[in-house]
């Protein structure tokens, strides 16, 4: 009975603000830009021997493929890390799910993964170790993959001003996503993420907030103090490619 | 899980979950009255005053009527208290599963004492270990055990509902009546009752055997601390009341209270039970008292079934008063139930405690009486070593609370479990907000449907048993809960649905649900809320990261490690657990030659988390969009390494290191609170302040006046001024004016930054001023300043001169050196530091110009972050490094930054500090090592201790 009543007037709400909110993002940052000073090692090196608290790095080597399909399988990965051979996304992988087929022609490739470090752990077994990152054997095909190059990337603390964002670049790989939208209406609002992976958001600059594809929560507020009236700006840096262009308001918050 | 075969036996089938809701009539003409008063008051706003007196006047009339009907009660209910001896035995093979003779067909040959625990009397496996990652149960017990008692029921119970009661027991309960088993209970959190009315007969004697199981009856995380052995033990007894009932089988099974502070009114839900089999009609009869109030109220009633819901509202005048933290005004609630089938009557009363309270969900706090409250709370670990369980009684639960109020804070977190009820009742009397969870922590979340439906029933019995309780606001599953969210949200909803009495959130500090009301974290998805550590500058705070969509609360924070205090051993003597790992510290301590600093690291790392705390607090205070903190915590941790990181010890005993009174300056309603950019300047700088006012306390401050003023180390005023008088809102955290203080003709190194309003609210800051310092580290023919320890230096010595050796950080060997003392535990995290903060031998003269007390502050910052720490353990015992560094106490090595010793006929000091980099902005390093120049330039300076140079050799990086 009371949904009767109350749904036609959201749908008008909604209706109102996402077909004035839908915000568009063409252009777009490559991660290179904030890559850090690159260690180089025989074997993937935690990041705690690489200083990474908590934050992103990047583990890439060259591989040589010799069939089509290879089984790519981790010793650790901790907290998560996403796939990429020769800046095409493979897929995701969690210390729950370490292994993972990838397809590409034989010969040389370019692997990386991106992972993602959200802190130490505080309870488990596992706590006695708390190595984050990649680390311990990583094996294709049951074949210990060497010579890794660690670059740590800084997300959190780049300048977003300093950032050169290129008009729809066409590629894969992770990057920070610009995009802008009028609002007239300083009012609270949700961005809602429904669709992009795992990443971090930036309005007008500012630190904004995280999000993931896993989590229940898909919103993340917007407190109305940091809208302006007119143009405000969008940076969306997104790990995992889920090739998404688009992204809108909400004025409730956005839970699976 | 409740296994009560009475219901299924005692009931006949039609009558079995029928359920029908009454049609209320108000009755008597008392209430008719009172709802005509209603009536008129809506129909003209403006006789307000005449319906409030008509009101008085009635309750006072009533009053006198309630006198003249408790004059004539019946009986009252009739109870056996149980308490006292019981036969016993344990059951270390669990003969139930097997064996042709269990233990209840036979006489228990052993007797115990009840309430009681088996720990009590030394039952079970007498420990031969000495646990260092936490206290050491002296009798360890896990299995079934017996409790065995024969009991005649009185001839007057004949046709009563007939219940045995444990207040709490661990974990499952289960009767046998004679040799047949009746009844079992597996709730953590609540009482157990069970019903033996289908088994037991008035006038016979019956042997009552109890079997306690305190086995995992569930795969739930075995940290949890409803029953870890981390905190409270995992006891086997029966706690509390314990006792046998007989009522009336037409009864009250339930009486909630829900307050409605809008219309000062209450909606009372009941639930009545009829097992006669019989239509029944009577009367309910409300009494409420407080102080200065009293009323009656009563409604008709009818039942038809085994079960009848009743609903009634129940104005309760406007002089009715609401409960707050700082008005905690009760009362009290009771019914009685009076109801006759035409031949048989019946009776039967319950009553509760209940306060004039509604908790709401605001943008960024939890809202008490729709008024935002801020949260300043301790998370509350069931640390219990006297007992080995948490009290069942309110004196030991009141000291707690007023302990909470003394110290500032107004909030407790029950971490993964749910206290007992003397716990609410003395919050309830004092004003203390509590969080409750089930016994859920990890990955209790992950798919087990029997798990599921025990916390299922859990969460429905604790919101049953404790929901009136006004100090209950807040619930929340369990901690850190991994898995199944889905499951999470399922609980969640139900609570919301079943209780609006309470906020509801789905797990602390891991995935966000839709039905969660507020949220306990360290971190949102705009970033990290906890806060772990103090800064040496104030201006930050994390309002930024707790503004999402619901009200955030800082989880667990604080957390430094304080070095254990090897005195608390003694404590012990009495109790079921015993402090065996301190044992085994303080031998290691002493077998590395340092146990008579024992008392100087505890008091020196004690210093250190206080200052922290303050710190910590002061930061969560400056966050106004934060709905509260849970301070991680006030008491000692005996468990998960054992975490001595309280301002009290695991007996709620303060262990000295600050008093209740300084606390409340950093930590209370009302907080003057700066905003700083640093601690440590030069005196041609100057410093510049920006006060603020933390107001969560019930009023606004009218023209407040503001006062900052300077002393120096002596207490003589240095300088002073005003900011401009204002009134301070409530309910806010509230900038209120800045100042600056030219540091140009201070000598005096440490100074003071006070600030107060309307000289009640005081609060104050250490700064330190230094001046300039050219030409430091100047090597002359005595005295050569090098880096490397090399043939110059060796040629030096030889020489019988002074070699001051200022190693770089990177050319040690060891640990990095830092200002915090180590998170929680090094036992459970062996991260950095690994160290417990510093012990500074400050009466020694190359401090003689640095002043520094005997523990680290914030000048120390940026020297002890530019540092290394030396492995010394090896070096001459007599050796004492003059700022030595506090080691983990399971590892107890001898560490240092700076010694002095002879060698090789020369005079040493070394100092592992970096004293090159931005030395510009290092006015304590500078002064430092002026201060360190002086000392090795006097004839102060005589190192005692000979030290081979293979030492020196041995910590170098090559």
């Amino acid at each position: 009975m009371l949904r009767t009543v109350v749904f036609p007037m959201m749908t008008f709400l909604l209706g109102q603000t996402l077909m004035a909110q839908e915000i568009i993002f063409e252009r777009k940052a490559p991660v290179s830009q904030v890559y850090k000073e690159a260690v180089e090692a025989e074997d993937a090196l935690p990041m705690n021997d690489l200083n990474i608290e908590f934050g992103y790095v990047l583990y890439q080597t060259e591989i040589n493929i010799d069939t089509e399909s290879k089984e790519l399988e981790l010793e650790n990965v901790r907290d998560y890390a996403v796939v990429y051979v020769d800046g095409k996304l493979q897929g995701t992988l969690t210390d729950q799910d370490k292994t993972l087929i990838i397809q590409v022609d034989p010969g040389n490739h370019t692997l990386q993964f991106y992972v993602e470090n959200i802190g130490r752990i505080t309870y488990g077994p596992e706590i006695t170790d708390n190595s984050k990152g990649l680390f311990g054997n990583v094996t294709l095909d049951g074949n210990n993959i060497q010579n890794w190059k660690m670059v740590p990337l800084n997300v959190r603390n780049y300048p977003i001003k300093d950032l050169v964002f290129e008009q729809n670049p066409g590629t894969d790989t992770p990057g920070f996503y610009q995009g802008q939208f009028d609002f007239n209406h300083p009012q609270n609002m949700y961005l809602n993420m429904t669709g992009w992976g795992m990443g971090e958001v930036w309005l007008n600059q500012r630190y904004l907030g995280s999000y993931w594809e896993e989590e229940k929560q898909q919103s993340i507020l917007i407190p109305s103090e940091n809208l302006v009236t007119g143009k405000n700006e969008l940076v969306i840096f997104e790990l995992k490619n889920n090739k998404q262009k688009k992204i809108s308001l909400s004025p409730t918050p956005i839970f699976k | 899980m409740i296994i009560n075969k009475t219901s299924i036996l005692a009931l006949p089938k039609q009558n079995l979950k029928k359920i029908i809701t009454m049609t209320l009539v108000f009755s008597s003409l008392r209430t008719k009255i009172f709802n005509k008063r209603m009536k008129a008051h809506k129909k003209s706003n403006h006789k307000m005053d005449e319906y409030k007196v008509s009101i008085y006047k009635y309750a006072k009339m009533l009053c006198l009527l309630g006198l003249f009907v408790q004059a004539t009660l019946l009986r009252a209910q009739d109870v056996i208290d149980l308490s006292g001896a019981w036969g016993f035995q344990t059951d270390v093979m669990d003969f139930r599963r097997g064996s042709l003779s269990p233990r209840y067909n036979h006489v228990l040959q052993e007797t115990i004492k009840l309430p009681g625990i088996t720990d009590d009397y030394q039952i079970g496996y007498k420990n031969p270990y000495k646990y260092i990652d936490r206290l050491t149960r002296k009798y360890e017990y896990m299995g079934p055990a017996w409790y065995q008692r024969d009991i005649e029921i009185p001839a007057d119970w004949k046709g009563k509902k007939i219940f045995l009661y444990f207040e709490r027991t661990h974990w499952l309960s289960s009767i046998y009546v004679d040799t047949k088993e009746v009844s079992s209970i597996d709730y953590v959190s609540v009482p157990h009752n069970h019903d033996l009315t289908a088994f037991v007969k008035a006038g016979k004697t019956h042997r009552i055997t109890v079997c306690i199981d305190n086995r995992f009856q569930y795969n739930t995380h075995k940290w949890n601390h409803a029953h870890t052995e981390f905190t409270q033990i995992n006891w086997n007894g029966i706690l509390g009341e314990m006792k046998l009932m007989a009522i009336d089988p037409v009864y009250l099974e339930d009486l909630q209270v829900y307050p409605n502070i809008t219309d000062h009114s209450i909606k009372v839900k009941l639930q009545v039970n009829n097992v006669t089999k019989k239509q029944v009609k009577g009367k309910v009869s409300f009494a409420i008292a407080g102080t200065n109030y009293s009323l009656k109220n009563e409604i008709a009633l009818v039942s038809t079934d085994s079960i009848t819901y009743v609903e009634t509202n129940i104005p309760l005048g406007k002089q009715i008063k609401l409960w707050d933290e700082f008005n905690p005004n009760l009362y009290r609630i009771s019914c009685q139930l009076n109801t006759s089938d035409g031949k048989n009557s019946y009776r039967n009363e319950k009553s509760t405690t209940f306060g004039m309270r509604e908790v709401k969900q605001g943008k960024n706090h939890v809202l008490l009486n729709n008024r935002p409250i801020h949260l300043r709370g301790n998370v509350e670990n069931a640390v219990f070593p006297k007992t080995g369980h948490a009290p069942l009684d309110d004196a030991s639960w009141e000291r707690i609370m007023v302990l909470m109020k003394e110290y500032g804070m107004n909030h407790l977190r029950f971490h993964s479990w749910c206290p007992p009820a003397a716990a609410f009742r003395m919050a309830d009397k004092h004003g203390i907000y509590f969080e409750v969870e089930m016994p859920m922590w990890g990955k209790d979340a992950e798919p087990d449907e029997a798990r599921y439906n025990f916390f299922r029933r859990e969460i429905k019995a604790i919101l049953k048993e404790y929901g009136n309780h006004p100090s209950f606001i807040l619930y929340c599953n369990g901690n850190e809960i991994t898995g199944n969210f889905d499951f999470i949200e399922e609980l969640t909803a139900e609570g919301r649905k079943a209780d609006p009495r309470h906020l509801y959130s789905g797990s602390t500090a891991r995935t966000r649900v839709k039905s969660d009301q507020y949220y306990v974290s360290q971190q949102t998805n705009k970033g990290p809320v906890k806060v772990y550590e103090g800064l040496p500058g104030t201006d930050w705070d994390k309002n930024m990261e707790s503004d999402v969509d619901v009200p955030v609360i800082s989880h667990e924070s604080g957390q430094r490690c304080i070095y254990p205090n090897f005195d608390e051993i003694k404590k012990y003597a009495n109790s079921p657990v015993e402090a065996r790992n301190f044992e085994v510290f303080k031998d290691l301590l002493q077998k590395n030659g340092m146990l008579d600093q024992a008392n100087d690291f505890f008091r020196a790392s004690g210093a250190l988390t206080v200052l922290e705390y303050k710190a910590v607090i002061e930061g969560l205070l400056r966050s106004g969009k934060s709905a509260g903190f849970q301070l991680l915590s006030m008491n000692d941790f005996p468990g998960q390494g054992y975490a001595p990181v309280g301002i009290f010890d695991p007996f709620w005993d303060s262990k000295g290191l600050v008093t209740a009174e300084k606390f409340r300056e950093f930590c209370a309603p009302t907080v003057a609170l700066l905003r700083y950019d640093k601690s440590s300047y030069f005196n041609t700088e100057t410093f510049k302040g920006k006060a603020e006012v933390y107001n969560f306390s019930n009023s606004a401050l009218e023209n407040a006046k503001i006062k900052w003023w300077l002393t120096d180390t002596a207490g003589r005023v240095l300088q002073k001024g005003s900011l401009k008088k204002q009134t301070i809102a409530n309910e806010h955290v509230s900038p209120v004016g800045e100042f600056e203080i030219p540091l140009k003709n201070i000598s005096s190194q440490k100074v003071t930054v006070h600030l107060a309003v309307n000289d009640k609210i005081k609060n104050s800051w250490d700064i330190w001023v230094y001046p300039k310092h050219q030409n430091l580290m100047q090597s002359t023919d005595k005295v050569l300043y090098t880096d490397i320890y090399d043939a110059a230096a060796k040629k030096q010595l030889a020489q019988g001169k002074t070699v001051v050796f200022y190693p770089s950080p990177a050319s040690v060997k060891g640990r990095k050196s830092m200002f915090h003392n180590h998170f929680w535990n090094p036992i459970m995290f062996a991260w950095a530091p690994m160290t417990i903060g510093n012990l500074v031998h400050h009466e020694q003269a190359m401090f003689k110009d640095f002043l520094t007390s005997s523990h680290t502050d914030w000048q120390w910052w940026d020297i002890l972050n530019n540092a290394k720490v030396i492995e010394m353990q090896h070096a001459p015992q007599k050796l004492r490094p003059f700022i030595q560094v506090i080691d983990s106490y399971d590892n107890n090595q001898k560490l240092g930054i700076g010694f002095e010793a002879k060698v090789n006929g020369g005079k040493l000091l070394l100092l592992a500090l970096d004293t090159k980099t931005d030395m510009d902005k290092r006015p304590a390093t500078q002064q430092l090592l002026y201060s360190i120049d002086k000392y090795v330039n006097s004839d102060k300076f005589s190192p005692q201790v000979p030290l081979d140079e293979t030492f020196i050799q041995s910590f170098l990086t090559k």
